[in-house]
């Protein structure tokens, strides 16, 4: 138990929490194995809990088309993600692919709910961390929607030409 | 210039577990690219008369936008192959066997000009918001910036020209453009200069009288050039419609952005004949011919006083508009520039020459490989040179009466 805390304390989202703090987490998560090419969970599914990753990489990608996806982000050790799954009945709005062997620590809806009953102090300390990185992520967000219009333009060779780039004859 | 935008794409084969990872540049996703014209129905092409060089230009219009614009021959080649069937990577392959050379960014700038001109169907319709930063630092080059678009914004457009042009053509404008018109213009002329050569002994005089009475001979003198000049470009419109082609517009602009001028837009004579480009351009100063023409002769059938010295006052200023809008080398896009460029197959002879001008020593050094066409523009340049020259030299005593301190 000793050995997850100390893996807990290096994850941005609970670096508000003491020792103690972590200690009494600890038992709420569960961990899991993938093995490279999985998927943890698909767009549409069911949201039901946050990922922490403890080794390995995960490949966060958004279907475009049936056999393409984009892909949003990528995810390393110490990194979360499916936090919208922890407030969110939503279903997921991305798919969540295993790119190596990788050791995952689950946090399930249902077990947040618990530590907001008996440890209302820890769950405001995550929540707020949370909120800081929302906002990092959205900010993340608009940065990516702005390269993707970047990278359509450039790939269809739009670029905005002056009015002198029309032909025209003003008889005076 | 910034890294080209890069897209990470997830590819799964149906089936098979895992999945591919891959990377993609835009440019070479640019390359694969298919430009895709609008239908054949929503655009129109007209070739041009060959240039001094040999070449071709044609004129493409968008019918849905009424918009055009002034391809090369290269260009043209380039747009045909737009069909949504080629990659640009196909175009400029084909390219290089059809002209021995390539380069990317002659079909970026087409492509630009396409989209300016909406020839192109467009993956996905962007709406890009231009971001200007303001520094209140720099409130001078605000308010100068402000004050210069609010005069480059003193114009004004007739709502439905071409309705308006169409109506007036038909009950009556049609007669500006029959044979008998030009030749009774012609002979009202004749007469005219006669008369004007026989009144010129007075010219002292006329001039006395009119100072006699400066208030009144200005504003007559003035309201007639202003009548005149929107006369002047009505007929350019009515010599368009002659044509059956569109007046897309009739107002008030200014002239390089400087001279408030009346104006009529012709741009779709571009798809007809050289000569109706040239008829249109001659018939907006046959205004002028003919109007100061009545003016001396009813100078000349008037008695002495102020109402002849009026009369032949602006006869005088009818037929001098006349030659400075016929006078084709004064930098200005007048009409007689438009004649000279439409008779040398050259609608950008103006701009090309100006364009050509700050590298003309570079240029004269390696005067073997000049070609044709740039001699026509370094010709026009030179003329223009000498004209204004002229000008200056035959306006020195004005000159000097404005600036006082200059004659010592």
């Amino acid at each position: 138990m000793e050995a997850i805390s100390s893996f807990l304390s290096q994850v941005t989202l609970f670096q508000d929490l003491d020792a103690e703090a972590l200690s009494t987490l600890a038992p709420f998560l569960t961990s899991k194995r993938f093995s490279a090419g999985s998927v943890i969970f698909r767009e549409l599914e069911e949201s039901d809990a946050l990922y922490i990753v403890e080794q390995g990489s995960v490949v966060v990608s958004k279907q475009v088309r049936e056999d393409v996806d984009i892909v949003l982000t990528r995810f390393h050790s110490k990194d979360f993600f499916g936090e919208m799954g922890l407030f969110d009945t939503a279903p997921r709005s991305a798919t969540a692919n295993v790119e190596v062997d990788t050791l995952l620590w689950r946090l399930d809806r249902s077990v947040f709910h618990d530590i907001f009953s008996y440890h209302p102090d820890i769950a405001a300390k995550i929540c707020y961390r949370l909120v800081t990185i929302f906002i990092e992520r959205l900010r993340a967000t608009n940065e990516q929607a702005r390269d993707a219009i970047r990278w359509g333009l450039e790939a269809t060779g739009y670029s905005p030409a002056g009015t002198k780039a029309l032909f025209g004859r003003k008889s005076t | 210039m910034p890294e080209p935008a890069k897209l990470e794409l997830l590819t799964r084969n149906p089936g098979a577990p895992g999945f591919h990872l891959e990377e993609l540049q835009s440019s070479q996703a640019h390359r694969q690219f298919r430009p895709q014209r609008l239908p054949n129905d929503a655009w129109e092409v007209t070739p041009q008369p060959h240039g001094p060089d040999g070449t071709r230009t044609y004129i493409l219009k968008n019918l849905r936008h009424d918009r055009y614009l002034l391809l090369s021959a290269r260009e043209y080649f380039l747009w045909e192959s737009f069909d949504g069937s080629h990659s640009l990577e196909e175009i400029a392959r084909s390219f290089h066997f059809e002209f021995g050379a390539f380069d990317y960014s002659a079909i970026r700038q087409l492509l630009a000009k396409m989209y300016q001109a909406g020839l192109l169907i467009e993956p996905a319709q962007l709406a890009l918001q231009q971001s200007r930063a303001t520094s209140k630092d720099n409130l001078a080059a605000l308010r100068l910036s402000s004050v210069s678009k609010y005069w480059r914004r003193l114009t004004f457009t007739v709502p439905n020209a071409d309705r308006f042009c169409s109506t007036l053509y038909r009950y009556g404008g049609f007669a500006l453009f029959h044979r008998l018109t030009l030749a009774l213009s012609i002979a009202l002329a004749i007469f005219a200069a006669i008369a004007a050569i026989s009144l010129s002994e007075r010219t002292k005089q006329f001039a006395q009288i009119i100072s006699g009475n400066p208030w009144q001979s200005t504003f007559i003198m003035l309201g007639s050039l202003l009548a005149v000049s929107m006369l002047h470009v009505l007929t350019h419109a009515l010599a368009c419609k002659a044509y059956n082609r569109r007046v897309r517009e009739i107002g008030f602009f200014l002239l390089q952005g400087v001279l408030p001028t009346f104006y009529a837009d012709v741009t779709d004579i571009f798809m007809s004949t050289r000569r109706a480009r040239v008829v249109v351009d001659f018939a907006g100063p046959m205004v002028e011919v003919v109007l100061g023409s009545a003016a001396f002769l009813a100078a000349y059938q008037s008695a002495p006083g102020i109402g002849q010295a009026t009369l032949f006052g602006i006869g005088v200023l009818l037929w001098e508009g006349a030659l400075i809008n016929l006078y084709p080398f004064n930098l200005l896009e007048l009409d007689g520039y438009n004649i000279v460029a439409d008779l040398l197959a050259m609608p950008t002879l103006r701009q090309q020459a100006l364009a050509l001008a700050p590298n003309l020593p570079r240029r004269l050094l390696t005067m073997r490989t000049i070609q044709r066409a740039e001699w026509i523009q370094i010709g026009y340049l030179a003329l223009c040179f000498v004209s204004l020259l002229a000008y200056v030299i035959l306006h020195l005593d004005a000159i000097a009466a404005i600036m006082p301190g200059w004659k010592r």
